[in-house]
């Protein structure tokens, strides 16, 4: 999605678009942490599931759900203004429908969450569901949390379960009352929306940096663990190679010689 | 588990028995799984799980073979060589366990946001890989959930990014697993041309069903509903108010009772009704009872009879009816009955037909035949006779109750201040300031919208 940057614009519209830029950013990183969210959630209930990985979850959907709170106030006040110029209102209820199927997503995943923290208690270990994972999600949620080493949050406190999910509770009604909420206060025709982006994207570059302002891990960091194992097996081959053909030659060397 | 209903298996089950396939000393036997340079653990073959089901269960080969095949059907376990075919084999073929967030729920049903999501990540991930029946759904959904679409791109490239941080084996596996989940919520067409005859098929029949619809243009129908409103009006209690007086306000009950189904003296008001349709007439017991007198006199009394007959078969007890519809034939349409009642030759058949197999509606054409008839021959002539003209005149008017002398006493006619008064003030003040009132109005239709 291209950033709204108005150079040559009118003094009443630069307020707008700053907000337009602030709600933007807010958006992306709603969307970002709800990609990390669903991730870590569907890793619940597997063999990688743990008390670490509840506590990430836990830390992800507290910074959904602040974002949320941020981007449905910024949205609904703006929206509300009756002298947002016509551009401005229809960027920003592109903005509106990408928060309301964000908060969509998050909501199913929460649910979910709470459903399967039900069933698969962490006391019963033996019952987790063995799916082949082996690794946990902690680099998911440092890019969730945009921190770039996941020591720096607190440590998981253990007893914090039974809390956790009555909070939980909590927090999925009140995401059910924003959504509601949303609904009755501001009127978006969504039939009239249209968006930017063709029906095919292009595939992932490692230059896609159109997001990645907000990303403080590395793009290619994540990449080097697979590409490093890679890289060790060529280096392998050939050497081993080169062994081989030293070998041949010297026993032709003793042979025919 | 000796005794074990298959038929009665259901997903609560399915999961348990997964969730005993997990124990560390009973469970299943996990394998691993070599592709290349990756290895992933917790492969198990089918028959594997076949001998776990038969030993743990105490079932034979067969009913283990049906479970397993439920529980790959229903996408708690997947196959890892041939994802789309669903089925347990008994043979080294490998399965794997689906994790748990992916198993079918009808509490959070796949939804069309989800699946397009996915599908923009298997089309980013490496392009053309989308299968045609894929490609189809990807463009039926672009349309479908156009307004969001930038949301599905987005989101699909961050799902991407968060899954690149993970080792290959477990990407692998996540991709697997979410493979193995649309293919059971999504499954592929078996064919294009089956698919499109059947979408066609039902558009035609549900275009056909629309075109005999009866249609009456709005106009006309509200034309109609003002014609009602405007014959009502004066007997509306809300509009008119009630006489003597409202029971609500004033506790006295006097309009009910001078209302009530039998009094020997009706109200003007109600005799007034039956001019307004045969129905008013047909529906006020005290109504009825007067067109009956009227048809006595002009010796067609037997059509009402039959057609009270015919509402008792419709509406009373479903043991009576073959009873009531034997009577009915008796005393009406056998040739030479007392009460001989005239339908054409077409009805008569039809319903002669039908009384050989009775129920609750077999007399409808015949009820609906003598209907009309009253309705287009007896009943104006019953609103001209001299009858109804004396009913009308004898017909009380009950006098509004006087207001007391003093004043905290007053008796009310009115429950509040007619709504049609109030919609004549509202007109005036609009009249009056048009500028600030239309702005006004404006705001408030914006927000209803």
């Amino acid at each position: 999605m291209p950033l709204v940057n108005n150079k040559v614009g009118d003094d009443c519209t630069v307020g707008t678009d700053k907000a337009l830029a602030d709600g933007k950013a807010l958006v992306d990183s709603l969307i970002k942490v709800v990609a990390c969210y669903r991730h870590l959630a569907s890793c619940v209930g597997s063999c990688t599931d743990s008390l670490q990985l509840r506590d990430e979850l836990r830390q992800t959907r507290e910074k959904a759900q602040n974002l949320a709170v941020s981007i449905c106030q910024h949205l609904t006040s703006h929206l509300r203004d009756k002298s947002l110029p016509e551009e401005q209102r229809k960027e920003m209820e592109l903005l509106w429908v990408a928060f309301s199927s964000g908060l969509e997503l998050l909501h199913v995943d929460m649910c979910k969450v709470f459903s399967m923290g039900d069933i698969f208690s962490l006391a019963n270990s033996a019952s987790l569901v063995q799916t082949g994972l082996q690794g946990g999600g902690s680099e998911v949620a440092a890019r969730a949390l945009s921190l770039p080493d996941l020591n720096q949050a607190r440590a998981p406190e253990a007893g914090l379960e039974s809390q956790e999910r009555s909070t939980m509770e909590q927090e999925i009604s009140q995401i059910d009352h924003m959504i509601d909420d949303m609904e009755m206060k501001v009127n978006v025709l969504r039939w009239m929306v249209e968006p930017h982006g063709p029906q095919y994207a292009d595939p992932l570059s490692s230059t896609d940096s159109a997001s990645l302002a907000l990303l403080s891990v590395d793009e290619e960091q994540p990449g080097h663990q697979p590409q490093s194992q890679h890289s060790h097996m060529v280096v392998f081959v050939v050497l081993f190679a080169v062994v081989l053909v030293a070998t041949t030659l010297s026993v032709c060397v003793v042979f025919f010689s | 588990m000796k005794e074990w209903n298959i038929k009665c298996v259901n997903s609560f089950s399915m999961e348990k028995v997964i969730v005993a396939m997990q124990d560390p000393d009973m469970g299943m036997k996990m394998r691993n799984q070599r592709l290349l340079i990756t290895v992933i653990p917790h492969a198990m073959t089918g028959r594997d799980v076949i001998d776990w089901l038969i030993q743990k269960y105490n079932i034979c080969e067969e009913e283990a073979l049906h479970v397993g095949g439920m529980l790959v059907r229903y996408g708690y376990i997947y196959p890892l060589k041939e994802p789309r075919s669903l089925v347990l084999r008994a043979d080294e073929t490998p399965y794997r366990f689906q994790t748990p967030y992916f198993w079918t729920s009808t509490r959070w049903p796949a939804s069309e946001l989800d699946y397009a999501i996915y599908l923009a990540k298997k089309n980013i991930r490496k392009q053309g890989e989308l299968m045609e029946y894929e490609k189809e759904r990807y463009s039926l959904l672009h349309k479908r959930i156009n307004h969001t679409w930038d949301f599905v791109v987005m989101q699909a490239r961050e799902q991407l990014r968060a899954s690149k941080q993970r080792r290959k084996a477990d990407r692998i596996v996540l991709e697997c697993q979410e493979q193995a989940y649309w293919l059971i919520n999504r499954p592929p067409v078996r064919s294009l041309t089956l698919h499109y005859s059947a979408v066609l098929y039902h558009t035609i029949e549900s275009c056909r069903r629309a075109l005999g619809r009866n249609r009456v243009k709005s106009s006309i129908c509200l034309e109609g509903f003002v014609k009602f409103s405007e014959q009502y009006q004066n007997h509306d209690p809300i509009m008119q108010g009630c006489l003597p007086s409202n029971p609500w306000i004033s506790d006295d009950t006097a309009h009910w009772t001078m209302n009530s189904e039998i009094v020997p003296v009706p109200t003007r008001l109600r005799v007034e009704r039956w001019s307004f349709s045969f129905m008013e007439l047909l529906n006020d017991p005290i109504g009825r009872r007067e067109f009956m007198t009227y048809l006595e006199k002009e010796f067609s009394a037997e059509n009402l009879c039959f057609w009270q007959a015919c509402e008792d078969i419709r509406h009373g007890e479903s043991s009576k009816i073959i009873q009531k519809v034997e009577d009915v034939y008796k005393n009406f349409l056998a040739p030479g009955a007392a009460r001989w009642v005239n339908i054409d030759s077409k009805t008569m058949d039809k319903t002669l037909e039908g009384i050989k197999h009775p129920h609750r509606f077999v007399m409808d054409d015949a009820q609906l035949h003598i209907y009309f008839l009253m309705k287009k021959d007896s009943y104006p002539r019953y609103l001209k006779s001299d009858l109804y003209k004396n009913m009308l005149a004898k017909a009380i008017v009950p006098q509004e109750t006087k207001k007391s002398v003093f004043p905290f006493m007053r008796r009310q006619r009115h429950s509040s201040p007619s709504p049609a008064q109030a919609v004549t003030q509202v007109t005036e003040e609009d009249g009056r300031a048009m500028g600030a009132g239309k702005a006004g109005t404006n705001s408030a239709a914006g927000s209803h919208v």
